[in-house]
């Protein structure tokens, strides 16, 4: 039995801790965090709680995941690599290339194990897309246009952080950080960026639009949203022999009781997207996270990959604050 | 009787202003121009009106003309209507250059003539309600814009440079950016573009996105690519999404579709989206005939200084390109 440990008590918190109940063999054994909420879902996962990692017997836990505001990515991260514990943390991998390098260069010193939550690779409708790209069904790709949005995250989450662009990074880093890693991942490197956003607006949203030049000459424009209502995804990538695109708002199911569900599952705190299949795109994260590590393969998205989305998403921001490209 | 004639059969929206006119009361057309004799004649003698070869002679009988010449030649065909006093609807980009947009707009104010352009995106209903929510405030203050307007590639003088002017960008910013700045009410002084050679081969621009910052500090991203191959349902779209303070609107013109699946001539499975919306040309050239007839300036259509302001974007964005950084507009003064 594989024994995750839970670090954090919001919404992903959960989101991850909740999927360990459909695993069998692997379960969560306990949940650190400061705060109530930890306090509350240790409670209702029934597993121990500790405020913090001091409180952890390390001995009864194989793997940690890291739910918590990016900044405090880094120093927890550190602190489990000393515990030579194999680590799944949430994305985007830190607010700045420097702590993001100093995880890896952690975990690659204890030779543990670090993958980031770039959940978008699980995805179904995003893993289709790179498939027909990589079998040549639109030929070479011209101009990609994607769009993941809904409404400004609401306040009840831990001291509003997602409200603190120094900490959460705001939409470039905290939201469009999913479609930069899937344009890399199906695009290759990018060269520049150039990017508008609403920085400064007060009313709870935000608007980023940006524009993405690849080292290949492939053009992308991505439209990350803190300023609509529900949320959806949609992405259209054209080429010189075909084009495909999807819209989440319009990927119907064929359960009949998804009529019933809401759009998207509102946990305490940020909205997660509602899935449409069997196995959520979360659960085959965490079990591809857990089969690399028993089967010792590599991780599908790896800590380098989150660090390249990472650098992209700051350099939108830079040229957004700036009013300038940005080469990469 | 309201008499129009038309000048050049170069663009093929000159069968769509025909058929607006032929539908229309009280107006009739008195013949074509072409500077391409064959082609004027074979349109002539499909659509059953009286060909013209001279074109001083069409504008001796007409009142007003609609000029579907190619982008480089609507300058000639602009000043030689002005000169008449002729009214003119010219078709999109409004030029090839900057200058040849701010002499003919100079030759029609000299001359008293009308001049406007044929960007029927505003005569799409929905796209009139929008802009009527937006001025009401119903979404608050206005922050960013995102549209699009896709399209194929038309091949023939579009992809000649010294015809054309220019590719996707030269063909498809005019529609949008005058779409931006009718509905927000404010001019681009800013414009930074990638722009790309990438979904044809055939060298020219056929695919690229511009990012537009506005006097009033709204920003805007266009796409113009001609990235729609044969095989996609429709020949393009136009769309823009509004988002302002305290709401979102989108505008989809085309949306009103049925969806065809049958088989083409060749047995192969197609399905093809079957517009069925607003008539926005002939809705255009009918506001155009209203104005014409009852000599009263409109001021639902595009003027020519709409177009030339179009222009001055598409250029800012080739010099965007070329530079790799944002190019500032200096307006053109008249």
């Amino acid at each position: 039995m594989l024994r995750a440990l839970i670090i954090g008590g919001g919404a992903m918190a959960r989101t991850h801790a909740e999927i360990y109940r459909r695993l069998p063999a692997a379960a969560v054994v306990g949940v650190v965090d400061p705060d109530a909420r930890g306090r509350r879902l240790a409670a209702d996962l029934q597993v121990s709680y500790s405020e913090s990692l001091s409180g952890v017997d390390w001995n009864a836990v194989d793997v940690a995941h890291v739910c918590v505001p990016t900044p405090w990515h880094r120093e927890l991260v550190v602190e489990i690599a000393k515990q030579r514990k194999h680590i799944l943390c949430e994305k985007p991998i830190a607010r700045t290339l420097a702590d993001a390098e100093a995880m890896i260069a952690a975990c690659e010193q204890s030779d543990v194990r670090l993958m980031i939550g770039h959940c978008v690779r699980y995805f179904p409708e995003y893993v289709r897309a790179k498939e027909l790209v990589d079998a040549g069904r639109i030929g070479r790709v011209a101009v990609a246009r994607l769009f993941r949005g809904g409404s400004f995250p609401p306040s009840d989450t831990w001291r509003d952080w997602y409200a603190n662009r120094n900490w959460s990074g705001g939409t470039s880093v905290d939201l469009m950080v999913h479609d930069f890693d899937f344009l890399r991942w199906v695009l290759g490197p990018v060269a520049r960026v150039y990017a508008k956003s609403t920085y400064g607006e007060s009313n709870r949203l935000e608007l980023t639009l940006a524009t993405l030049r690849f080292q290949s000459g492939a053009i992308a424009h991505v439209t990350g949203s803190w300023a609509h209502a529900g949320f959806g995804t949609r992405f259209e990538l054209a080429g010189n022999l075909g084009l495909l695109e999807h819209d989440s708002f319009k990927a119907g199911t064929v359960f009949h009781e998804a009529a019933a569900l809401p759009a998207r599952e509102i946990t305490q705190g940020v909205q997660v997207p509602g899935t449409h299949v069997h196995k959520s795109p979360y659960q085959l994260e965490i079990e591809d996270f857990l089969d690399a590590i028993v089967q010792d393969r590599p991780f599908s998205v790896t800590a380098h990959d989150a660090l390249e989305a990472l650098r992209i998403g700051l350099a939108v921001e830079q040229s957004a604050l700036t009013g300038m490209p940005v080469d990469l | 009787m309201t008499r129009i004639g038309i000048l050049s059969t170069a663009h093929m929206h000159a069968h769509s202003y025909l058929s607006a006119i032929e539908t229309l009361q009280d107006v009739s057309v008195t013949g074509v121009y072409d500077e391409d004799t064959g082609r004027g004649r074979q349109f002539c003698a499909a659509h059953g009106v009286p060909f013209r070869g001279d074109m001083e002679a069409l504008l001796d009988e007409s009142d007003a003309v609609l000029i579907a010449a190619t982008n480089a030649d609507h300058r000639r065909c602009v000043e030689r209507a002005a000169a008449r006093g002729v009214a003119i609807l010219c078709e999109k980009p409004i030029a090839t250059s900057v200058a040849d947009a701010a002499a003919m707009v100079q030759a029609a104010e000299s001359a008293g003539a009308p001049f406007y352009m044929a960007l029927p995106v505003r005569f799409v209903r929905a796209a009139a309600e929008l802009r009527k929510f937006v001025r009401a405030g119903k979404i608050g203050r206005i922050l960013a814009m995102t549209g699009t307007n896709h399209g194929y590639m038309p091949g023939g003088w579009f992809i000649d440079r010294a015809a054309s002017g220019g590719g996707a960008v030269m063909d498809h910013t005019s529609h949008v950016a005058d779409l931006m700045r009718w509905i927000v009410g404010s001019d681009v002084v800013e414009v930074y573009a990638e722009i790309a050679e990438r979904v044809h081969n055939r060298g020219i621009d056929d695919c690229g996105i511009l990012t537009l910052g506005f006097a009033n500090g709204v920003f805007a991203t266009l796409d113009p690519s001609w990235s729609r191959l044969k095989t996609y349902p429709t020949w393009g779209d136009v769309t823009l999404e509004v988002v302002g303070t305290t709401g979102v609107l989108a505008l989809d013109a085309f949306a009103p579709r049925v969806h065809v699946y049958a088989e083409a001539e060749d047995g192969q499975a197609t399905h093809r989206y079957d517009y069925y919306g607003d008539d926005m040309d002939l809705w255009m050239v009918d506001e155009f005939v209203r104005s014409v007839r009852s000599g009263q300036r409109s001021d639902t259509l595009a003027t020519g200084l709409d177009g030339l302001r179009a222009l001055e974007v598409t250029m800012a964005a080739y010099e965007s390109a070329e530079r790799g950084r944002p190019v500032a507009i200096t307006p053109w003064q008249p």
